[in-house]
């Protein structure tokens, strides 16, 4: 057997001493998970006792929790500070109020290339705060300070926060067991307070931990995301762990983070959003505030949507036994090459290969089409589908 | 989780049997924790001929995929079928259940020449 060869997109392990480490490493490292480097950090890609599968069920069926903090956290504020994030990024922050979260692009000014997708927390017209990508977060910071207009600040407070994803269908009774808030709509936040009685372990300080609960997710599935300031990671970690555990929680690592996404058609930065890849190719034109008068981006993600994009993503289920994988060439019926697979996985729930593909427009292809994956040599049928591929159950 | 009676390749897969009969074929505990959740097995056809050191086919986890090489040269006279629909057997059972091949040697003394348990153990924990 060759060594595995990584195939989910991340990068190659750099020397261990290279990457950043959550704050929850050392309880990952006692639950025996398996690390891996996402965007220059090390986190558990899977558990011992668990495995992609069994988290991936967890998290369909019960309730799972991911440590993410190696996603990134800015904060804008100053007067006018939701004005400003608002002529950078694509969608409209008008759209929602303070208290609600928007997912929204950060697109390349010249190209309208996607630089990276992030969930912005709209605090209030004088404060915005962002969950970029962790690979991403330097450079999106960068470009909004230099565009920053004087008395609006951008900090870069990424190691300050843990976030931890609480995911699955008995999310909210967990959450509730602990006294957090779980009533609010989705993609609404607020602050919260766990308090030690429920917490069962003093903070650091002997105080309460303040904490945003948010209803947010990656996987499909009712969840929370809870922003929590980095010294009481391990608190609200082990108090989520013990009060889950008649739930059976499971903790989960980002290899089932990805085949959760996935089947959901969720992009993941780096493979189905770059900045190569517009947001009008990806699809994800839903996320552009199409009539605000300015946006990085603007006019030629306007042009490229009135010509039609030279290419567009699809979902690609397979019809044998292949599994596409991020790189591999996807084929016409003639052998033609018409795109390329961006990300690619064994979906647990359908049990057959799931890919997302950038397909030709020229190619013509379109939904419930057959195309032909080159899987290492061999021809895999797959058939073009509109994602998702599982229904999701978010709200 | 290195059975002694079994011979191993560097390349993490098991033979069972001394090479006067067909012998068995696998990847061992050390493979199958490495890979994952194994999601997909491709084997050679019964009949094919494979050659010690090259490719005979490949096993797939839900993040990562290998080839596997055959042990030895030889003839497939047997595949584990079972492997088609629940592959999962070999992370739950890879010297039992999770076989993945059986190989009629064309050269019985060939097996004499793979790694001992004690070797192969050496191999996994330097």
């Amino acid at each position: 057997m060759t060594d595995p060869t990584q195939v989910t997109g991340e990068t190659p392990e750099p020397p261990a001493d290279a990457l950043r480490r959550s704050p929850l490493h050392e309880r990952h490292a006692a639950l025996g998970a398996k690390f891996a480097a996402f965007g220059g950090w090390s986190m558990p890609l899977e558990y011992a006792g668990g495995g992609v599968l069994r988290e991936h069920t967890a998290v369909r069926t019960g309730v799972g929790v991911f440590d993410v903090s190696h996603l990134g956290k800015a904060r804008v504020t100053g007067p006018g500070a939701a004005d400003f994030v608002n002529a950078c990024l694509s969608n409209d922050l008008g759209r929602i109020g303070p208290g609600r979260a928007q997912y929204t692009l950060c697109c390349d000014e010249v190209t309208g290339g996607v630089l990276d997708d992030i969930i912005a927390y709209l605090h209030g017209p004088e404060h915005v705060f962002l969950i970029p990508n962790a690979a991403n977060t330097a450079e999106v910071v960068r470009r909004l300070r230099a565009a920053a207009p004087a008395g609006i600040t951008v900090t870069d407070e990424h190691e300050a926060y843990a976030v931890l994803a609480v995911q699955g269908p008995r999310s909210a009774e967990l959450l509730g067991t602990l006294g957090l808030p779980t009533g609010h709509g989705y993609m609404s936040f607020s602050t919260a307070e766990l308090g030690l009685s429920t917490a069962g372990a003093a903070t650091p300080d002997g105080d309460l931990v303040s904490l945003v609960v948010c209803r947010t997710g990656y996987t499909g599935e009712h969840g929370y995301e809870l922003v929590v300031p980095a010294e009481a990671a391990t608190t609200v970690w082990d108090a989520l762990l013990a009060a889950g555990e008649p739930y059976g929680i499971r903790a989960c690592g980002l290899g089932a983070r990805d085949t959760l996404r996935t089947e959901m058609g969720y992009p993941l930065h780096g493979q189905d959003l770059s900045p190569e890849i517009t947001p009008v190719q990806a699809r994800a034109g839903w996320a552009v505030g199409w009539d605000k008068p300015a946006f990085w981006g603007r006019d030629a993600l306007l042009a490229e949507k009135a010509a039609g994009p030279r290419r567009t993503l699809w979902g690609l289920l397979a019809l044998d036994r292949g599994i596409p994988r991020p790189g591999m060439t996807v084929l016409a019926a003639d052998g033609t090459p018409v795109g390329t697979v961006t990300s690619g996985t064994f979906s647990p729930t359908r049990k057959a290969g799931i890919a997302l593909a950038l397909l030709d427009s020229a190619a013509g292809l379109g939904q419930d089409d057959e195309v032909e994956v080159d899987v290492r040599g061999r021809r895999a049928a797959m058939r073009i589908v509109r994602p998702p591929f599982v229904q999701p159950s978010v709200k | 989780m290195i059975p002694e009676d079994l011979r191993y390749t560097a390349e993490h897969e098991w033979v069972a049997g001394d090479g006067s009969g067909p012998v068995r074929v696998g990847i061992t505990h050390f493979a199958q924790d490495a890979l994952g959740d194994i999601v997909y097995v491709q084997l050679p056809d019964e009949g094919a001929t494979v050659q010690a050191g090259e490719s005979f086919g490949e096993v797939e986890s839900t993040k990562s995929v290998s080839e596997i090489y055959a042990p030895l040269t030889g003839t497939v006279v047997a595949r584990n079928e079972q492997l088609t629909d629940t592959p999962e057997v070999i992370n739950t059972d890879p010297y039992g259940s999770g076989w993945l091949v059986e190989i009629a040697p064309s050269d019985a003394s060939a097996v004499a020449g793979l790694l001992t348990a004690d070797a192969y153990r050496e191999l996994t924990e330097s």
